[in-house]
């Protein structure tokens, strides 16, 4: 028996653990099986409902489908799941982030069932969020199963959320970008392999399930000189509209934050005027997948002014959707709003150059969902690859990396932060792998803390303290109580050089009347940053950590500074 | 010392008396408790290898303008200071993650509504993970307050039982009072458990404190139960085997809880304790 289990660890350890690449690669598969299954699920579940709602839209009451949806789904995450809610991509990126990608089994398949309920009834959101956070949930907790470390288990979160989109839109390549471009933040060789595997597993499990459906059929189009124009114009058009869908996006969301109601009804509020703008824009129900085919195919004969109003519809209909207590994500508006602004574009040139010679509006329809990707998620690189898998080709490459770069750099300029970063960089959650804040979040209070201080009691002569600083380089010293044992104050030699200078002052004052007691402290629930802001408020290089009024060490810039060195090199360098 | 411990306040008498077993465990070996009342009725405890959220009911949010006050004036009565937690991160606007940064964590057996009966019972599966992936020891208060006179150490010669005895030698030098050992022989004469603490260095400290050590013969369970006082603090660890055997021969630490109303101090698999 004892052969056999020794024998067992040795093959795992061989295997696993001297080396993790193998590891990480069976279990990424997994992971992107699981998430591929998860997002199909999703997919399916969504085609059959609004298939099945849809014989209903036509009679009055349709209007509120959306609104029990959302009141449904609002009820489901607050009152069932208790997740609290969220669009899930920011909470993946927080949970990468800070707690080496830890996330709650619950997240797995609640935010699945909650945006099948909104979606399905007809709110304006898409699928993806969903399924990204479906997929890292069950990337982190496959990791939780194996006992892997925080390195390991941020990769599979990667895996997972490769496999979801890869598997929700066939295309790998694109699943591969988003988890690194949006989700990691960071392109290491060691993660790459797994999540570009996981990714081919999530489209490869989409397309044995599914195999005769493809969300959009492969349209190659051809372009020429005059669309590098085109493309170019569109790219700044796109970017205005990604920055005012953002902007609109946030602001309904304070705003239902601000009304003193019950989720529910704000909820059942947002879902009703989604379904009253329905009546008369069909194009903002649910997430738009079919529109999108007939805008890429051009049978989408809307006049330039209905098209224009159907892009300001879906901007407010997924802001009221996802700001007011529906479940779901942006991407899929993206797509739909950003091929409703090319196919818009697409009509202005015509009726303004009729003899331009650019490409088909299809073309451009797909221009446009790149620039709105780009744009709203600042992730330029998921735009062009999403774009060409659709598309099957690099025939419009150049357009694609144009409108791409161009409308992720006007938007950032405009609003700097993503969609899905602006709100944790608000609370100072963004800490992206080898940036300032990572590392000083990434450095451990209680290794700073120097405990072996020589301290004083206050009830000491000055003459004593003397005495103590000729045997001793120390040049600070924390006073103690003597009869409480409380942190009292600290002594600073540069303080005290004018008593120090004079022999005669040695037998006529005390320690506590030399001590510094109005020098801030610091406790060990401060974070680093908070430390190094005490420390140039009080212009010191040193803060005593105090803790229930006893005094615990002293924390120095120098320590933090050598501490931020080893982090640096060790976050920048060793990979 | 400067130890912390984490309670959780529930704004309600049984609240209350969960609080005031907090409160005379830290004034019994100077720790200091740290008080979280809660805004939102959720929240995350974000350990190594698990985020375990912890769903609150109603009840905790009772009262929120009168809960701050309560407090004080329990640890008034204590001659404490009181201090209070404030979670600095959120996961979700309504989803705090709440710091895994103390010595010591506070709850009943079960973190339930008020309509569920207050008692023994079961230990609650939130409860559990939490204790499963602790990487304190989980005081489990009894029901109603209850003072502690002795320190009784459940020792069964496994990791965990070695960190609970940790964690019961460090209480008895704190508190100054009696430590006793209670063992189940499992197929092992007495010197073998002797000279497991004996070979680890916490041995000195034990032999030094240790009352008594009562060997009792594996089927005599119940008797030793039986015999712990019930003034005492019993400090035990748990889940330190898989789920199978937890599943096929029950956890002892849900036999214990299920059996005696003393006051719980329970190591996980993943606790640790330094002297």
């Amino acid at each position: 028996m004892t052969l056999i289990r020794n024998t067992y660890q040795e093959i795992i350890h061989r295997l696993f653990r001297g080396d993790d690449r193998l590891l990480l690669i069976i279990a990424g598969s997994i992971a992107g099986v699981c998430s591929g299954i998860a997002a199909v699920v999703l997919r399916l579940s969504l085609e059959a409902v609004l298939e099945w709602l849809h014989h209903f839209r036509h009679f009055w009451w349709a209007f509120a489908l959306p609104a029990v949806g959302a009141v449904a789904s609002s009820f489901f995450l607050n009152k069932v799941v208790k997740e609290g809610a969220g669009h899930g991509v920011p909470e993946v990126i927080y949970a990468v982030s800070r707690y080496g990608g830890l996330l709650r089994f619950r997240s797995s398949f609640s935010r699945l069932i909650s945006s099948f309920l909104t979606i399905g009834s007809g709110g304006s959101a898409g699928p993806e969020a969903p399924v990204v956070m479906s997929g890292s949930a069950i990337g982190s907790n496959i990791a939780k199963f194996f006992h892997l470390n925080d390195r390991q288990r941020i990769t599979l979160v990667g895996c997972g959320t490769a496999g979801a989109i890869a598997s929700i839109f066939n295309a790998p390549i694109a699943g591969l970008v988003f988890s690194i471009e949006v989700i990691l933040g960071e392109w290491k060789f060691v993660n790459i392999i797994p999540i570009a595997i996981a990714a081919v597993a999530g489209a490869e499990v989409s397309h044995a399930i599914i195999p005769e459906q493809v969300i959009f059929n492969h349209q190659p189009f051809e372009t020429g000189f005059n669309d590098i124009w085109g493309s170019i114009c569109l790219a700044l058009f796109a970017a205005m509209i990604s920055v005012f869908f953002t902007r609109v996006l946030r602001q309904s969301g304070k705003l239902a934050k601000r009304i003193e109601l019950p989720l529910w009804i704000k909820a059942a509020i947002g879902g009703c005027t989604v379904g009253l703008i329905s009546m008369g824009m069909p194009v903002v129900l649910g997430e738009g997948y079919h529109y999108i085919q007939m805008m890429i195919s051009e049978e989408f004969s809307l006049s330039i002014f209905l098209v224009l109003v159907a892009v300001l519809a879906k901007i407010v209909a997924t802001s009221l959707t996802l700001g007011w207590g529906g479940s779901g994500g942006i991407f899929a508006p993206c797509l739909v709003i950003g091929s409703l602004t090319g196919v818009l574009f697409h009509k202005g040139l015509m009726a303004l150059f009729p003899g331009a010679g650019c490409a088909s509006e299809g073309a451009y329809a797909l221009l446009g969902m790149t620039g709105l990707i780009s744009g709203v998620m600042q992730a330029p690189l998921t735009g062009i690859f999403l774009i060409v898998e659709i598309t099957g080709g690099y025939e419009a490459i150049l357009p694609l990396i144009l409108v791409s770069s161009i409308a992720s750099t006007l938007s950032h300029y405009i609003e700097p932060a993503s969609f899905y970063f602006k709100e944790l960089i608000e609370r100072g959650q963004f800490l992206r792998p080898g940036t300032d804040a990572r590392i000083l979040s990434d450095l451990n209070i209680s290794e700073l803390i120097e405990t072996d201080m020589i301290t004083v009691t206050d009830n000491r002569m000055f003459r004593d303290l003397i005495d103590i600083l000729k045997t001793t380089e120390q040049d600070v010293f924390p006073v103690i109580g003597s009869q409480s044992g409380n942190y009292e104050g600290l002594i600073q030699i540069s303080a005290i050089r004018k008593f120090a200078l004079d022999p005669g002052m040695y037998d006529m004052i005390f320690v506590s009347q030399v001590m510094d007691s109005t020098l801030q402290t610091a406790s060990l629930e401060n974070d680093i940053q908070e430390i190094i802001d005490m420390m140039n408020t009080n212009r010191v290089d040193h803060i005593p950590v105090v803790e229930n009024d006893r005094f615990i060490g002293m924390i120095k810039k120098t320590k933090i500074l050598d501490l931020y060195r080893q982090e640096l090199i060790m976050q920048t360098i060793s990979h | 010392m400067n130890y912390k411990l984490l309670h959780i306040f529930r704004n309600t008498p049984f609240g209350r008396e969960t609080f005031l077993q907090s409160l005379y465990f830290c004034k019994m070996i100077n720790a200091y408790p740290v008080v979280y009342i809660p805004k939102s009725d959720k929240f995350l405890f974000y350990f190594s290898n698990d985020a375990v959220q912890v769903d609150l009911d109603s009840s905790y949010l009772s009262s929120p303008d009168t809960a701050r006050g309560h407090v004080e004036a329990l640890f008034e009565e204590m001659a404490l200071s009181p201090r209070f937690y404030e979670p600095k991160n959120f996961t979700a606007s309504s989803l705090p993650d709440v710091s895994t940064q103390f010595d010591y964590f506070a709850c009943p057996r079960s973190v339930s509504d008020m309509s569920s009966k207050i008692g023994l019972g079961h230990i609650g599966p939130k409860v559990r993970r939490i204790v499963k992936h602790a990487t304190f020891p989980v005081l489990m208060t009894s029901p109603v307050f209850k003072p502690w006179k002795s320190i009784s150490v459940f020792f069964g010669g496994s990791r965990n039982a070695m960190t609970a005895l940790k964690a019961g030698v460090k209480i008895a030098m704190a508190s100054g009072l009696p430590l006793d050992l209670y063992t189940l022989k499992e197929n092992q004469g007495e010197d073998h458990y002797r000279d497991l603490v004996a070979k680890e260095e916490i041995g000195e400290y034990a032999s030094d404190l240790l009352r008594q050590w009562h060997f009792y013969e594996k089927a005599d369970f119940d008797a030793m139960l039986y015999d712990v006082p019930h003034n005492s603090l019993i400090v035990l660890g748990a889940y330190g085997h898989g789920v199978i055997k937890d599943i096929l021969l029950g956890s002892k630490l849900e036999q214990i809880q299920s059996t005696v109303t003393n006051n719980l101090l329970i190591t996980g698999p993943h606790c640790s304790v330094t002297l």
